[in-house]
C-alpha cells in the first residue's frame, strides 16, 4: 500500500466522495474538474488505500435501464485523511486570495 | 454519445489488457448513466495512461513528461514554433550527417573491408597525389610483399559487347587473377579467374556484374560457358557476381589482364593497386616493406625508373584504407556542411532558450505557487528539463522526417560525382545521432531558465507578479547573450556562404580556353581486333569526320582523344632538342592529346601563332605538332616565336615533334587550375616502322543550335561506317562544364541555404527579444513620454539597444569567421579565406537586416499612448 501525497486534486476528490457522490462522472461534477484529472486521481487514491471501489448491484441496475457503475468509497484511511485534505484546501485558498485573481500568463 | 463510446474504445487500447474489460464498462456506464457528453469522455485517455503507465516510476520522470506534455499542450503557439525551428536545426544536422554516415563512416561493402588498402604511390615532387602501377611493377609487388595477404591491381575502362541486343558500351575492368579474392567476394555463378588466366596468351574470359546478366542475358543460369563478343574478341563467360558487387566505379564486366610475364611493360604506371593486408600486420608495416620493394624495383630497372628518378618526383608507397582512394574528393566538403549545420543548429537552440526564457518569466506565478506548495528547486529543474528535452525529442522526430525528404533532395541536386551514393540512407547510426543531438540541444537550451530562474528568490516575483519595468539583471544578461551568439553564428555561416558564392563566380568568370556553346561530343572506341590495321583505322576516322561534318546543320567537326574537362591523364616528361634535359633529370610533364584536322576551329581555339595539323603531317622521324603557350613558355621562355622548334620524349632520340603553330591555352584537367603544358599530336603517332593510330576518340560537332539534337544522326552516319560499333556518352561541352563545377555549385547552394535559415533564425531573435523588451517597458516609456520625451529619442534609444547587441555579435562573428574560414581554403577559388569584401558586405547585410528587426518593435514603443500603457498599471 503506497502513500500518496496530498494535492489541491486529492483533497477535492476526497471530499466529493465524503459528501455523497460515489460515481466517477458525478465526482468529476462535484469537483468541477475535468475526466482525465478525477480519474488517475481516483486510481491513485485507491492504490494508496484511502478508497476501495465496487461494481453496484446489476439487477438493480438493469431494472433502472442502464449497466452497473463503478462506485468508489472512503476506507477508514481514507476517512482518516479527511482533515489533511480540508487544511490543503484553506492553504491554497489562502495562497490564492494572497494574489488576487490569477492574470493570465502572457 | 456514440462518438464517445468510440474514443473510449480507442483509449482502451492503451490501458493494461488484463483490465481493459471492466475499464471499458466503468466508462461507458458512466455515460450512459450521467447521458454524458463527448467532451467528458475525453479524459478517459488520460485514465488509459495512467493505468498503463502507473508502473512505471509513476512518481518520478514519466510524471515529468506527462505534465510537460500537458503544460506544452495548453500553449499550442509557443510549442509549435519551438518545435518547428527545433526541427529544421535536427533535420538538417541529420540529413548531412546521413551522408557522411553512408559516404565517410561506413566501412566498404565487402568482407573484413577495414583489412582492405589502397596500395599505390604519390609523387608530391611531381604534384601527383597518386601514381599506380606498371605491369612490372605490380609482379615484383605480388612475388614479394610479405605485409599482404593477397595484393591486386586493375585498370578501369569500358568494353564494347556485342550480344544480340544493340551493341553497348559497358563499365568494366580489367583486373588480374587475385582480384576477386582480395577483396573477399566470390560469383554466385561459375568462377572467378584462374592463376595464369591473367596472362599474354590464355584464353579470353570474362566474368559478369550482376546487372549486365539480368539485362542482358536474361538471368540466364546456362550463361556460363558461353562466347560473347567484347572489343571485337570472343571471350567466354566463367562466372556472374552477385548483387551490389560494382567494384571499382560501376563496373559490370571484368576481364582478365594479359601481362607479358617474361616482358613486362614498366613505363606505363596506370594500373591501381589494391591490397589485402595479411593477419597481424599493420598499414605503416606494409608502407615500409613497399618503400624497400620500390628501391630494389628502381635499381633492376636503372633506365626506365631509377632512383634518381624516384628521388626528383619524391616518388614513394602510399597505403592508406581503400575507402579514402575514393571519398577522398568529398571527404572535406561533407565535414563542412556537417559543421555548417551544426551552427545552424545552435543558432536554432538560441532561439527555442529565448522563447523558454521568456515564457519562464511568464510563469513566475506558477513558480512561485508550486514552491508554495512544497515543490523543491530540484523540482523545478527537472520540470524545466523535462519540458526542454521533451520538446527536443519531439522536435528529433520531426526532424527526422525533414530529413528524410531532405536527403532524396540532397542526392537530387548532389553532383554526379558524390561517391557510395547509393549507400545513403537513415540507418541505425543516423537515427543514434538523431536522438544524441536532439538530448543535447533539449539540454542545451533547457538549462538557461534554470540558471535564470530556478534558484532565485521567488518572493520579489510574488509581490509585484513580474509586472515591474525593470527585469532581473540575471535574466536579462542571458538573453541578450544569446542574441549576441546568435548574430555572431550567423555571421560566420554567412561569411562561409559568401566565401563559396565568391569562388562560384570566379570559377564563371574563368575562360577554360575553349567555347562550349553548340558544341556535341561523343566518343567511338575501334577494337583492336578488328581495326588491328593502320589504313583500316586512318580510314575509319577521316570517313567518321567526313559524314558527321555533312549532316545538315553541323558547321564543323574535329576528333581528340580526350576532350577538355574529360579526366583522362596522359602526361610523361619531355625535353627540347636544342637543349636536352641533363642525366638524372626529370624534365617538365607535358600532357598529350591527339587531334585531326579542325579540331581547334570546331573547340573555337585560337591559334597563337603558325598553323593546324593536317591528314598528312606525317613525315619520316620528325612530325609535326602544335603546342600550348603554357608548353611554350615553359621550354623557351625568352622566345618570341617557337615555330620550327623540336620537342621529344625525354630520351626517345627517334621520333621528335617540330612545332607548326601555338595555340591557346586551355584548361583541361579542371576548371580551377592553371593551364599545364601540352602537346598536340597527330591522331597516327609512334615510328615509321611501328606506327600507332589513336584507337578511342572523342568527336567533337559545332552545330547551329541544340548539340543534343543531333545524336541521332550522328548515331546514323556512324552506323553506316561501322554497324557494330557503340555511340558512347554523347554530351553537350555545356554539360561538361556545369559538372566541372558542379561540386562547387552544390556546396554554394548548401552553405547558402544553411546560412538563409541562420540569418532568419537570428532576425527572429533579435526581433523577439527587443520586441519583448519594448513589452516589458511599455509602462515606464509610457511614463517618460507623458513626462515629455520625445518618441524620437525613445526610438534611437530602442534600436540602438537592439544595434548594440549586433555590434557585439558581428565583431564576435567577424573574429570567429576569421578563425574558421581557414577550413574553407581548400574549397575556395580565386578569392582568399580573408576577403574583405565578403567580411565587410556580409557585416553591413547583417546590420542591416538588424536595423529592421530593433526599428519595428522600436516604432511600435514610440507610437505608445502614454494614457494608455498608464491606465494598464
Amino acid at each position: 500500500m503506497s502513500s500518496v501525497r496530498m494535492t489541491q486534486i486529492t483533497a477535492l476528490v476526497l471530499r466529493a466522495i465524503a459528501s455523497d457522490h460515489h460515481y466517477g462522472f458525478d465526482i468529476m461534477e462535484a469537483c468541477d474538474l475535468p475526466s482525465g484529472t478525477v480519474y488517475p486521481a481516483l486510481r491513485r487514491l485507491e492504490k494508496a488505500g484511502l478508497l476501495r471501489s465496487g461494481w453496484e448491484d446489476a439487477n438493480e441496475a438493469f431494472g433502472e435501464g442502464r449497466p452497473r457503475r463503478r462506485s468508489y468509497r472512503l476506507t477508514a484511511r481514507g476517512r482518516e485523511a479527511l482533515p489533511e485534505a480540508e487544511a490543503k484546501l484553506e492553504e491554497v485558498r489562502r495562497l490564492l486570495s494572497r494574489f488576487g485573481p490569477t492574470p493570465k500568463e502572457t | 454519445m456514440i462518438a464517445a463510446r468510440f474514443w473510449i474504445r480507442l483509449s482502451s487500447l492503451l490501458s493494461p489488457w488484463d483490465e481493459r474489460g471492466e475499464w471499458v464498462e466503468e466508462w461507458e456506464a458512466e455515460l450512459v448513466a450521467t447521458n454524458g457528453s463527448q467532451k467528458q469522455a475525453l479524459g478517459s485517455i488520460l485514465d488509459a495512461w495512467y493505468l498503463r503507465t502507473e508502473g512505471w516510476a509513476m512518481e518520478g520522470l514519466f510524471r515529468d513528461i506527462r505534465m510537460a506534455v500537458r503544460t506544452m499542450a495548453r500553449k499550442p503557439f509557443f510549442t509549435a514554433l519551438a518545435g518547428i525551428t527545433l526541427a529544421i536545426g535536427i533535420g538538417a544536422n541529420t540529413a548531412i550527417f546521413s551522408v557522411v554516415d553512408g559516404v565517410l563512416l561506413n566501412p566498404l561493402p565487402f568482407p573484413e573491408s577495414d583489412r582492405l588498402v589502397s596500395a599505390n604511390h604519390a609523387a608530391p615532387g611531381l604534384n601527383l597525389a597518386l601514381v599506380p602501377h606498371s605491369e612490372g611493377m605490380y609482379l615484383h609487388y605480388q612475388e614479394n610483399l610479405q605485409s599482404m595477404e593477397a595484393f591486386t591491381v586493375f585498370g578501369e575502362g569500358a568494353v564494347n559487347l556485342v550480344t544480340e541486343t544493340d551493341p553497348q558500351r559497358i563499365n568494366g575492368a580489367t583486373v588480374t587473377e587475385g582480384f576477386f579474392d582480395v577483396l573477399g567476394v566470390h560469383p554466385i555463378l561459375g568462377r572467378g579467374f584462374a592463376p595464369g588466366e591473367d596472362r599474354a596468351g590464355a584464353e579470353p574470359v570474362a566474368v559478369l556484374g550482376h546487372g549486365l546478366w539480368q539485362q542482358s542475358f536474361g538471368s540466364d543460369r546456362e550463361v556460363v560457358g558461353r562466347v560473347v563478343e567484347m572489343n571485337g574478341i570472343q571471350r567466354r563467360v566463367v562466372g556472374v557476381m552477385p548483387d551490389g558487387f560494382a567494384f571499382p566505379e560501376e563496373a559490370e564486366l571484368w576481364i582478365p589482364m594479359e601481362i607479358n610475364e617474361t616482358e613486362p611493360d614498366v613505363r606505363s604506371l596506370g594500373l591501381l593497386g589494391v591490397g589485402r593486408l595479411a593477419p597481424g600486420a599493420t598499414m605503416d608495416g606494409a608502407q615500409a616493406e613497399m618503400v624497400d620493394l620500390l628501391f630494389r624495383f628502381a635499381d633492376a630497372h636503372p633506365n626506365e625508373l631509377g632512383r634518381d628518378v624516384l628521388e626528383q618526383a619524391g616518388m614513394a608507397p602510399d597505403v592508406k584504407p581503400l575507402k579514402e582512394l575514393y571519398v577522398e574528393d568529398v571527404e572535406q566538403a561533407l565535414w563542412v556542411l556537417l559543421g555548417t549545420v551544426g551552427f545552424v543548429l545552435l543558432i536554432a537552440c538560441a532561439n527555442v532558450a529565448n522563447l523558454f526564457l521568456v515564457r519562464a518569466e511568464a510563469r513566475l506565478r506558477e513558480q512561485a505557487l508550486r514552491t508554495a506548495i512544497g515543490a523543491s528547486r530540484g523540482d523545478m529543474v527537472r520540470q524545466y528539463l523535462t519540458e526542454s528535452v521533451t520538446l527536443a525529442l519531439g522536435g528529433g522526430l520531426l526532424g527526422l522526417g525533414l530529413a528524410y525528404f531532405g536527403v532524396k533532395g540532397l542526392l537530387a541536386l548532389a553532383p554526379v560525382a558524390i561517391p557510395r551514393a547509393s549507400e545513403i540512407g537513415i540507418d541505425g547510426s543516423v537515427l543514434l545521432f538523431t536522438a544524441i543531438i536532439s538530448l543535447g540541444s533539449g539540454f542545451l537550451f533547457g538549462l538557461f531558465p534554470v540558471f535564470g530562474y530556478a534558484r532565485r528568490d521567488l518572493s520579489a516575483a510574488l509581490k509585484d507578479g513580474g509586472r515591474t519595468a525593470t527585469t532581473g539583471r540575471e535574466r536579462h544578461l542571458a538573453r541578450s547573450a544569446l542574441v549576441v551568439a546568435q548574430v555572431a553564428l550567423a555571421l560566420v555561416l554567412m561569411v562561409g556562404s559568401g566565401l563559396m558564392a565568391r569562388s562560384f563566380l570566379e570559377m564563371r568568370r574563368i575562360d577554360p580556353g575553349f567555347d562550349s556553346a553548340d558544341r556535341l561530343t561523343f566518343r567511338v572506341s575501334l577494337p583492336e581486333a578488328e581495326y588491328g590495321d593502320v589504313g583500316t583505322v586512318m580510314a575509319f576516322h577521316r570517313g567518321l569526320l567526313e559524314r558527321v561534318a555533312a549532316i545538315p546543320g553541323v558547321r564543323s567537326a574535329g576528333l581528340i582523344t580526350a576532350v577538355p574537362l574529360e579526366d583522362q591523364k596522359s602526361a610523361s616528361p619531355m625535353e627540347a632538342e636544342d637543349r636536352p634535359t641533363p642525366p638524372g633529370e626529370l624534365g617538365p610533364l607535358v600532357d598529350r592529346r591527339q587531334v585531326s584536322p579542325g579540331y581547334f576551329g570546331t573547340m573555337g581555339i585560337d591559334l597563337v601563332e603558325g598553323r593546324e595539323l593536317t591528314w598528312d603531317d606525317r613525315g619520316d622521324g620528325v612530325r609535326s605538332a602544335v603546342v600550348s603557350e603554357a608548353l611554350a613558355r615553359t621550354f623557351w621562355p625568352e622566345e618570341a616565336s617557337v615555330l620550327g622548334h623540336r620537342i621529344r620524349g625525354q630520351g626517345d632520340e627517334a621520333l621528335s615533334w617540330e612545332i607548326v603553330g601555338v595555340a591557346q591555352d586551355v584548361r583541361f584537367e579542371t576548371l580551377g587550375e592553371e593551364p599545364a603544358p601540352l602537346i598536340y599530336i597527330p591522331l597516327l603517332r609512334g615510328s615509321p616502322e611501328a606506327p600507332s593510330p589513336a584507337l578511342s576518340v572523342a568527336a567533337v560537332l559545332h552545330v547551329g543550335s541544340d548539340p543534343l539534337s543531333f545524336v541521332s544522326v550522328a548515331r546514323e552516319a556512324l552506323r553506316e561506317l561501322a554497324p557494330r560499333l557503340p555511340l558512347v556518352n554523347p554530351r553537350t561541352m555545356d554539360s561538361m562544364e556545369r559538372d566541372a563545377m558542379s561540386a562547387t555549385s552544390f556546396t554554394v547552394v548548401l552553405l547558402g541555404i544553411a546560412s538563409v535559415i541562420a540569418l532568419v533564425l537570428g532576425t527572429v531573435g533579435i526581433y523577439g527579444v527587443i520586441s519583448y523588451m519594448v513589452t516589458r517597458r511599455s509602462q515606464e516609456i509610457g511614463v517618460r513620454m507623458a513626462l515629455g520625451a520625445p518618441s524620437g529619442l525613445v526610438l534611437r534609444g530602442i534600436v540602438g539597444q537592439g544595434m548594440a547587441l549586433t555590434g557585439i555579435g558581428i565583431g564576435v562573428g567577424l573574429l570567429g569567421a576569421w578563425g574558421v574560414s581557414r577550413v574553407l581554403s581548400s574549397l575556395l577559388f580565386g578569392v582568399t579565406t580573408t576577403d574583405p569584401l565578403t567580411y565587410l558586405g556580409t557585416a553591413a547585410g547583417l546590420a542591416g537586416v538588424a536595423f529592421l528587426a530593433s526599428w519595428v518593435p522600436a516604432r511600435r514603443a514610440a507610437s505608445i499612448d502614454p494614457v494608455e500603457a498608464l491606465r494598464s498599471e
